[in-house]
Formats: C-alpha cells, structure tokens, sequence
C-alpha cells in the first residue's frame, strides 16, 4: 500500500516536471547548503582537533608570570618529575636574536632547554645529536637547529659540526632537526635554534630561574593527575597564589576549539535550516495550488470509495515525495561542491560529508514535508464529494 | 434494494430555501431498471447522489439493502460506495493522467485488494466494455463513447449489486449511446439492479420502470 501511494504521489509529480523541479529547488538549495556548510566546519574542525591531538594531549605548557622573588631550579623541576603520573619534564626560556649568515642577518627564536624537551615534542633528528645532560651542567655553547633555520642560514641542512654566531656568541651546531610536516608547522616560518637552557639563563639580564616548563604526563589517560601534580607543587611552592602560573593543556584547548566550532555549525546549521524552512512553505503553496486543480479528481475518487485517510495520505505522501527527492538532489549536489571544494584545498585538509548532518537533512527534510504538506492534504482530505464533483 | 421514505433535501443560497427533494418516497428491488427523468433542476441528480450515499438527506429515511444510511460516518459511507454502488456520470469522470487500466484498478487499490488479483479483474473488465485493446491508453486520446465504456468498465470492477448512472449517453450521439444502453441492458439481465437518470424519453421506454420527478417530487411512475 505504501508503495502503492509513493508510486501515485511520482506520477501526479511527473505530470508536470518542471512545477515539481522548481518546488523542489527551494529545499535543494536549502539541503545544500546545510550539508555544505555543517561539512565545511565539522571537516576543518576535525583536522584541526586531529593536529592538536598529535602535538600531543600528554603534554601541559605551564608558565610563571610571578616567582614570589623565588624562582623554580632545575631541582625543583626534577622534584615534580619524581611523580609517576609525569614521564618528562623540560624548562623553556624564550628569546630572540640575531645570526649572521654571509652577508644578511636571519632573525631567530632562540629556545633554552633540555634533551628532554625534544622528547616530549616528539622531534626527530635529522643529523647530529640532541641536547645532552652534559651540555646544561657545562653551559655549554651548542645549538641544535630546526630544519628550517638550518636551511636559511646555510642553504642546506647539513650544519652538524658548523659554527654559529649569534648575537655576538660562538656556538656550535650539534645536530639539525628533520623536516615538521604537520599543518600547525605550515602555519608558520620555524627559525628555531635550540641551545642549553643554562645558556640562556647566564646570558640573560633578568632574574634567573625557570619561567616556564613543558611536562610530559607518562600516558595521556594520566595528564589530569599530571596537571594536578603540577599544580599542586605549585601552589605550595608560591603561597598558594592561583595566579602566579599558569597551566595550559593541549587537551582543554582541543575541548574549547570543539566547541567553538560546534556553535559555529549549530549557528551556519541554523540559517541553513531557514532556507529549508522556506522551501517548505513553498511545497504548501504549490499543494494548495495542486490540491484545487484537482479538485474534481479528488471528488471521483471519494465517488469510488476513498475515505478521508487514503486522499490524505495521498496529498501528503506527495509533499512528503517532492521534499525526500529535492533532500536526495540536495546531498548528491553537496557531494559534488565537497569533491570541488576538495581540488583547491590544501593536501592536509581533505572536507567530506559529515554523516551526523546527512542524517539531520533527512530528517528535516521529512519533517517539512509533514509539516506544510498536511495542511493542503487535509483541505484534500475534508472535501466535500458532490462540491467536489461540480467543480470545474 | 433502494427504500427512500420522506426523504428531503434543501438547500439554503442566501434567504431562499430549495427544495431539491420534497418528501420522496420509493423503493427499488433488487434486479430492477428504473429509469428516473424530470426536467432540467428537477431534483434528479440530487436523488441520485442521496441513494449512492455521496451526499446525506436533511429529513427522512434511506435504507440500503434493508441498512439505515442516516448517521453512517464518512469513513462507512465510502466503503459502501466502494463495494456495493458503482458510479456512471455524464461527464464519465476518469482522471485524465492516468490510463484505463489504472483508472479502473484504483476502485481496487481502495479495497486493498492485491496486485495480482487486481490486473485479472481490470482486464476483465476492459474485456467485458470491449477495451482490451485501450488499456495503456488515456482517456483524453479515446473518443467519448469508449470513455464511457471505460467508466463502465470502472463501475463494474467491483461487482456492486447497484449502478448508478446519471445521464450516462447525455454527451453522446445517439448511436453511440444506444449501444451503451445495450451494454446497461446485458448487467441487468446478469442481476445487477441499475438506476439511470436520462432527458431522453427513447431511453426512458427501454427501462424497467420510469419513475418521473418535477420539482423535488415523483409525479408518477410507469
Ligand atoms: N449545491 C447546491 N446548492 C444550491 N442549490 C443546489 C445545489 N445543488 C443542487 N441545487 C438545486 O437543487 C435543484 C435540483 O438539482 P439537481 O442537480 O438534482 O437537478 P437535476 O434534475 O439533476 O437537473 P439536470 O437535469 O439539469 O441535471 C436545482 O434547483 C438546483 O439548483
Ligand atoms: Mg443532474
């Protein structure tokens, strides 16, 4: 019976094609651009949770901002790391400076820390060796460079075993890292040279000690008893002041991106739905339109035996036909923008159907075909069979 | 078969009151062929409907095969038109998009009754009107004659014990409509009861019994 009624509603809709296509282009424009946009953002937003993820949701940054005229050692660091939670701990300290390659200068991060550091970033090596435990008891001046540094200042990245000098100071290069292919690495120039952390600390003007740390959590299921560790060490070490440091967790920050964007496809998801919304009333229009053109056709049927359910069955099943092959159109389209969409996007970026939203436009589009069409089905259905028959 | 008593039908336009039927009383047995004639606004087509239960008396009462029709709900009153009356007008009313054979399968479709029983039945009866030819045909590519026969054939597919025919040949020529009156002859010697509604006083004769009505009342039957 059902299908007996979906392939009625099909030929009353195949009667007159072109009406049915511009009925139904309000609600494939408005599934398009649900699907689209939604995949749009749910896609970037996976890609960009995923390169989160893999800079690693075992790790916390945390920084000092007041040391309470008692600043973090190394020791105390070392302290911390004595919990199991806590696999690797690194100080960092930031600066900047100047190298001189040839003639022309190359501006530089210059990143003070320990062997470990590479370690909990996961950087690999390219030539050379990594930081050691030595270098930072020795202050000893040697460099490990990033990749791209390397390149900029000596046109390759063979540098193990060169001599550099910046701002002023002899270094040598112990090992060059490879290459960082991630998107995050994409988003920006990488000129980093790493060098001891006790370096740093000498060469810099400011009080000594360490303003700010890496830590490694030994299992990611562990970085909240981690994060607790740390902070607790700190709290006590600064008289409890919760805002002299800061702890910043790859995993709070993959939690607030998701949900940002989780409003932002609620809020695209939203306007799209308008644009369906006024589709439908579209498809009521035109079942208004339909249901008084066939109004004779509805008072013969009555005349041969159909009761008010099967002509209101009929009326919306069509609705219901011209909204799920409109929905059906909608999704094939989106495909095909997604697939474009795809050509000229990055390599580390690939969109595709969010299946959640796919599901969603099905639905919506169901309800809307309910929704506006039971109003002219029941005009159909409450008809009158004589009036219905006089009608010319 | 048919039991009319005091039926009235009014209508109400503005303050004027019509009465369409006036306290009509009659009764047709089953196998009968009545023909009905009247002029034109006579009332006829009203009485019509009231007996095949599309439309409902204001005053009186309606039995059908000895069932009480009056306080029937629409849901009831439809399977009754489904099963026992089958529909002939002068306009023959098929649905323009669809062919013969779906034309005449959709009384079927509304009894639920299954595909495979369905095509046998619709085939025979475009067999029975002559049409077995014309069945993946649209009526608007027949010519009215054969229209007609398809609503027949419409008509018939259900088996009803009643057909109701309201100037069936009213927009056919005359040797068009004679054979269509044959064919009205051949289902009432097969036992189906037929009520046909004519101006035309030929086909008035070669009915049964001709009730007349003038002005919402039977004048005379004979
Ligand atoms: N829906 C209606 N509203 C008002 N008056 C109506 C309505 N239907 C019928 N009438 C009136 O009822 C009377 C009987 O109408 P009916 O259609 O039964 O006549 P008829 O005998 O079938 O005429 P014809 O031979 O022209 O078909 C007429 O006066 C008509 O104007
Ligand atoms: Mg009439």
């Amino acid at each position: 019976m059902i299908f007996q009624s979906f392939k009625m509603a099909w030929k009353s809709i195949s009667a007159n094609k072109p009406r049915a296509f511009l009925t139904m282009l309000g609600i494939i424009i408005g599934v398009m651009s649900l699907v689209v946009l939604v995949s749009l953002v749910t896609s970037a937003t996976n890609s960009v949770t995923d390169q989160i993820a893999s800079m690693g949701t075992d790790m916390l940054t945390v920084s000092v901002m007041d040391d309470k005229g008692n600043p973090l050692k190394q020791g105390d660091l070392s302290e911390i790391a004595q919990d199991d939670s806590i696999a690797l701990i690194a100080p960092v300290s930031q600066a900047s400076g100047t190298v001189k390659s040839g003639t022309e200068t190359v501006s530089v991060s210059i990143e003070g820390t320990t062997g470990a550091y590479f370690q909990i970033q996961g950087d690999e090596l390219a030539s050379g060796r990594l930081l050691k435990t030595a270098d930072v008891e020795n202050i000893s001046y040697v460099a490990v460079l990033s990749n791209e540094a390397a390149v900029e200042i000596y046109g390759d990245a063979n540098a193990t075993g060169r001599t550099l000098t910046m701002s002023g100071r002899k270094y040598l290069v112990v090992g060059v890292l490879a290459e960082d292919d991630s998107m995050m690495a994409s988003f920006s120039q990488n000129y980093t040279v790493y060098v001891p952390y006790t370096v740093t600390e000498r060469l810099s003007s400011a009080a000594s000690g360490v303003s700010s740390f890496y830590v490694a959590a030994t299992d990611a299921e562990y970085i909240d008893r981690a994060e607790a560790t740390v902070e607790q060490a700190l709290l006590s070490r600064f008289k409890n002041d919760e805002d002299a440091f800061f702890i910043f967790n790859q995993d709070t920050l993959a939690e607030t991106m998701s949900s940002v964007t989780n409003t932002f496809s609620l809020l695209l998801g939203g306007i799209a739905a308008i644009s369906l919304l006024v589709g439908g009333i579209g498809i009521m229009n035109i079942m208004l339109v339909s249901v008084t053109e066939r109004t004779r056709e509805i008072g013969i049927r009555k005349a041969i035996g159909a009761n008010k359910r099967v002509i209101l069955s009929q009326f919306l099943i069509e609705a219901l036909t011209i909204c799920l092959i409109g929905c059906a159109i909608g999704i094939a389209l989106s495909g095909l923008i997604l697939a474009v969409v795809n050509l000229f996007a990055s390599d580390t970026l690939t969109f595709s159907f969010s299946g959640s939203v796919i599901i969603v436009a099905v639905l919506f589009s169901t309800f809307i075909g309910v929704a506006f069409g039971i109003y002219p089905a029941r005009k159909a259905a409450g008809m009158h069979p004589i009036d219905a028959l006089r009608y010319e | 078969m048919i039991d009319l008593c005091d039926i009235s039908k009014i209508y109400r336009v503005g303050d004027e009151e019509i009465h369409a039927l006036d306290r009509v009383s009659m009764t047709v047995a089953e196998g009968e062929f009545v023909g009905i004639t009247g002029p034109s606004g006579s009332g006829k087509s009203t009485m019509m409907h009231i007996i095949g239960c599309l439309d409902t008396a204001d005053y009186g009462t309606y039995r059908l095969d000895g069932q009480p029709v009056e306080h029937r709900s629409e849901g009831d009153l439809a399977v009754i038109r489904n099963r026992k009356i089958g529909f002939i007008f002068q306009s023959f009313n098929l649905i323009s998009r669809m062919t013969l054979e779906e034309n005449v399968e959709l009384p079927l479709i509304y009894q639920g009754v299954s595909p495979h029983v369905r095509r046998e039945r619709v085939g025979a009866a475009l067999e029975r009107v002559g049409l077995s030819n014309r069945r993946k045909h649209t009526p608007n590519s027949i010519s009215g004659g054969q229209q007609q026969r398809a609503a027949i054939a419409r008509a018939l597919v259900t088996e009803p014990a009643l057909i109701l025919a309201d100037e069936p040949t009213g927009n056919l020529d005359s040797k068009t409509g004679e054979s269509i009156l044959e064919l009205f002859r051949e289902l009432n010697a097969s036992g189906k009861t037929i009520v046909l509604i004519t101006h035309d006083n030929h086909i008035a004769g070669e009915t049964g019994r001709t009730i007349r009505i003038m002005d919402g009342r039977i004048e005379g039957t004979g």
